[in-house]
């Protein structure tokens, strides 16, 4: 039979390094790293629009309506819906979407998670 | 004397619901009735309203682990519908995310089984290096689990060179932690013996039981589908199969630590032989496939997931199914359970044995009922089918 | 009078017990998180130290549910006994002074059998729930029962035979005359079977199988809520407490160390909680570092490994005293 408690030495050793929690969101909020090319809030640049409306067509979530406004047909996007997939980014002809690193997407209203 | 306990749907062991009936004498476990119906979302139906690209993003959500295998396997499924070949860089960097997801699940799964088995601390030990894994996905592909990273065609982002650099400082990080890892194991008693001549599967028997992935390659079977049926550069990359020949869960857990560490030689390998060009083909996002069958297996982190679809030339498949590798590997659950001569089971050996095979429960529901004898689908409405359940449980 | 009053149900009485078993259990939790690479409690209070009454009063502010098939009497009594035992048992450890509050010649058989009792309750609590798992669970706590107790009471026994007495109180005064804590002879065997038994019997980690959480779901315990699980949460606390005084005080010296005289209560119960704190650390340690065992392993390790030792350390008091 093996002596047991092999794990002793590296258990105490991890006693007096710092530990590897990041105490978010009460403190520590700006340890939290988000990298470039992150999936996170969709963001919507009404100028470059062109209203094709293959953003709607193509989202796997049917999170993107589209409504008719004084200068053509534009996406609503509804936060509450999408999976952040990046798709309706890569296929708008125009560039119009792209995915912002924000991602505490929580609200209190509907409203509030809806990119006009 | 014996009474019932069920394992189950609600239990702490498990992740996801499923039913384990056990009928126990005192500690042994004597019959073993198993019910993994809880989770059915439907998801086949889905496949056949969405396009082709839609549906991609259904198939990652089939498991949130394996949602790179997933990915991966519906891509090539479509890609042999539509008869493409995608270009070699995409193919090793498929390889890369796709080990790069294996070893994250094969951590996790470490974590939780020394979790079943009491040993909390290697549980957040496990974890911790886990961390970085997923560090690493959302570095490459823009999400920690759900990564979205194949699409049909190819792969949807490009590795930079400072992405590179921080890969490999990360798996030089994590190979000298499963070194630690593996003398741990070797070396501590109360681990060995909880693993050690538990739940013994005899190669013949996995065989006869359909057992795919590690759990097979515990049992001394050589099979994987990387080296029977190379599906995305793996003739190229060179890689050992890793099997252990004790047959006990002990095995489960030296072939899943053996294979974290084959996986960053082999990513290593592929940065260091990453060829150039393009990697994805331009493939318009509606499209009609041609009419056909194709079938795309994967080695996912759990086994052989297989997916089959049936194209009428419409925008969405007319039939999709998915085989994962839980289905197949609950069988086998179910006959190491239940006591035999010379064999006992106890109920303490239940984590042990449920939890070696990674149990992904919501891979698995996906069945439905056919009637076989007038081969007439029945649906159901959702009263008579609680009112079945109720009567057939009482 | 009203100081012996006073000193039961104050200090170092009831409420000193019950302040400081929570406060163990607080440094119980987060040296165990340190030991993870983790935080432990740090939200309730300073360092997270109110943790464990935060604990303690929501518990009580739950719903208390009698499952309908349960015992009600036995359901009810057995955490009032479990918790009343424990705490009762507290009170003859000696903190303030090298006797405790009840300290009297043959307490250490007393506090044998009050342990021994407090399995017994638990095998009452699971059966009195009438619940499957609560069953295998209770089943499991009195199975454990035989595999440490008798190595515990041996070698309790081999240091009444050292000490040539049988309290606590005696043991104590026995380390402080010899000037040599009963740890540095041949009783180090004692000390680490000790230690083992002690951890079965508070079943932590690697014997917490009764209430293994991920087996059968908190075993014994499972149809206990509101004010009757926190009365067992405070008998495990008492528990911890009491083990590790135990331990302090038996091997260790208990009070003893340099005095200066008119400062006596306050310097011996500060070594008193020094020692007792190393004591806990051993605890919270064999804690991380071990699996959990099967039952039936961990009774032939007992019988296997625990009791040739405890026999050995008995016979080599026998002949060296």
């Amino acid at each position: 039979m093996k002596a047991p408690g092999y794990f002793i030495a590296e258990a105490l050793r991890n006693l007096f390094k710092k530990r590897a929690t990041i105490l978010y969101p009460y403190r520590e909020v700006d340890k939290i790293h988000v990298p470039e090319g992150f999936r996170g809030r969709i963001e919507f640049n009404r100028e470059k629009c062109i209203g094709c409306q293959l953003c709607s067509r193509v989202c796997p979530a049917k999170a993107i309506e589209v409504v008719q406004d004084e200068k053509g047909k534009r996406p609503v996007f509804l936060i509450y819906r999408c999976i952040y997939c990046g798709q309706c980014a890569e296929v708008c002809p125009a560039k119009a979407i792209t995915l912002s690193k924000f991602f505490e997407n929580i609200a209190l209203r509907k409203e509030d998670l809806v990119v006009r | 004397m014996s009474f019932e306990v069920n394992i189950g749907p609600q239990h702490p062991i498990h992740v996801e619901p499923i039913m384990l009936d056990l009928k126990v004498e005192g500690e042994l476990i004597v019959d073993v009735d198993v019910d993994v119906s809880y989770l059915h979302r439907g998801i086949e139906k889905g496949f056949e309203v969405r396009t082709y690209l839609q549906g991609l993003y259904l198939a990652e959500r089939i498991c949130g682990i394996c949602n790179c295998a997933h990915t991966l396997c519906y891509c090539l499924n479509v890609e042999q519908l539509l008869g493409k070949d995608v270009p070699p860089r995409a193919k090793y960097l498929r390889l890369i995310v796709e080990e790069l997801s294996r070893m994250h699940s094969h951590l996790l799964w470490l974590g939780h089984y020394f979790h079943t088995l009491g040993f909390e601390t290697l549980f957040m030990y496990f974890w911790r290096d886990r961390e970085r894994v997923m560090d690493m996905l959302e570095l490459i592909t823009g999400n920690r689990v759900t990564t979205a990273y194949n699409t049909i065609g190819g792969v949807r982002r490009d590795i930079t060179s400072e992405i590179e650099a921080k890969l490999r400082k990360a798996l030089d990080y994590l190979e000298e932690r499963m070194k630690y890892y593996e003398k741990v194991i070797d070396n501590e008693p109360t681990i060995l013996a909880r693993t050690q001549d538990v739940g013994i599967l005899k190669p013949s028997e996995a065989i006869s039981l359909g057992a795919v992935g590690p759990h097979l390659r515990a049992s001394g079977v050589k099979h994987d589908v990387r080296l029977d049926d190379p599906y995305s550069g793996h003739d190229e990359v060179p890689f050992n199969i890793v099997t252990y020949d004790s047959c006990d869960c002990y095995a489960r857990v030296k072939v899943r630590l053996g294979e974290v560490v084959e996986s960053i030689n082999m990513i290593r390998y592929a940065l260091d032989h990453l060829p150039s060009g393009e990697y994805r083909l331009k493939i318009p996002p509606f499209f009609k496939a041609p009419e056909g069958e194709s079938l795309a297996r994967v080695e996912a982190p759990r086994g052989e997931l297989v997916h089959y679809s049936i194209s009428n030339g419409g925008t969405s498949p007319y039939r999709y199914k998915v085989r994962t590798p839980t289905l197949a590997n609950i069988l086998s659950v179910v006959y190491m359970l239940k006591s035999r001569d010379g064999h006992e089971v106890y109920i303490a050996d239940v984590p042990p044995i449920l939890g070696g095979i990674d149990p992904c429960i919501c891979c698995t529901a996906r069945v439905t009922i056919v009637n076989g004898v007038n081969e007439a689908r029945k649906i159901l409405s959702l009263n008579e089918l609680s009112r079945l359940y109720r009567e057939r449980r009482r | 009078m009203i100081e012996e009053v006073l000193e039961v149900l104050v200090f170092p009485g009831a409420l000193f017990i019950i302040v400081i078993s929570l406060f163990y259990e607080w440094v119980d939790r987060k040296l165990y998180a340190r030991l993870q690479n983790r935080v432990g409690p740090h939200l309730a209070g300073p360092f997270g130290i109110l943790q464990p009454f935060a604990d303690l009063i929501k518990l009580l502010s739950k719903e208390n549910i009698v499952p309908a098939p349960a015992d009600r009497f036995t359901f009810t009594f057995a955490p009032i006994i479990a918790s009343a035992a424990t705490l009762f048992v507290c009170m003859f450890l000696p903190v303030t002074g090298l006797k405790g509050i009840l300290s009297f010649e043959g307490d250490l058989i007393v506090v044998i059998a009050i342990l021994s009792l407090y399995s017994i309750v638990v095998y009452l609590a699971g059966e009195g729930s009438r619940s499957r798992f609560a069953s295998i669970g209770a089943a499991r706590g009195a199975l454990q029962l035989l595999g440490y107790e008798i190595p515990l009471t041996l070698t309790l026994l081999s240091l009444a035979v050292s000490a040539r007495s049988l309290s606590i109180a005696g043991i104590v005064k026995a380390q402080v005359e010899r000037g040599l804590w009963f740890i540095a002879d041949q009783h180090i065997i004692g000390f680490i079977i000790f230690l083992i038994a002690a951890q079965a019997e508070m079943e932590r980690i690697p014997f917490d199988i009764p209430e293994a959480e991920q087996e059968i779901v908190a075993g014994w315990e499972v149809e206990y809520t509101g004010t009757r699980l926190a009365l067992f949460r405070l008998s495990e606390d008492f528990e911890l407490f009491f083990l590790s005084g135990l331990g302090a005080a038996l091997f260790l010296g208990g009070p003893a160390g340099p005095v200066i005289p008119g400062l006596e209560p306050l310097l011996y119960t500060v070594y008193f909680l020094i020692k007792t704190t190393f004591i806990l650390f051993l605890f919270t340690i064999i804690r991380a570092v071990f699996a959990r065992l099967r039952i039936d392993q961990m009774i032939s390790f007992s019988w296997k490994w625990l009791m040739p030792f405890a026999v050995i350390l008995i016979i080599l008091t026998e002949v060296l005293a």
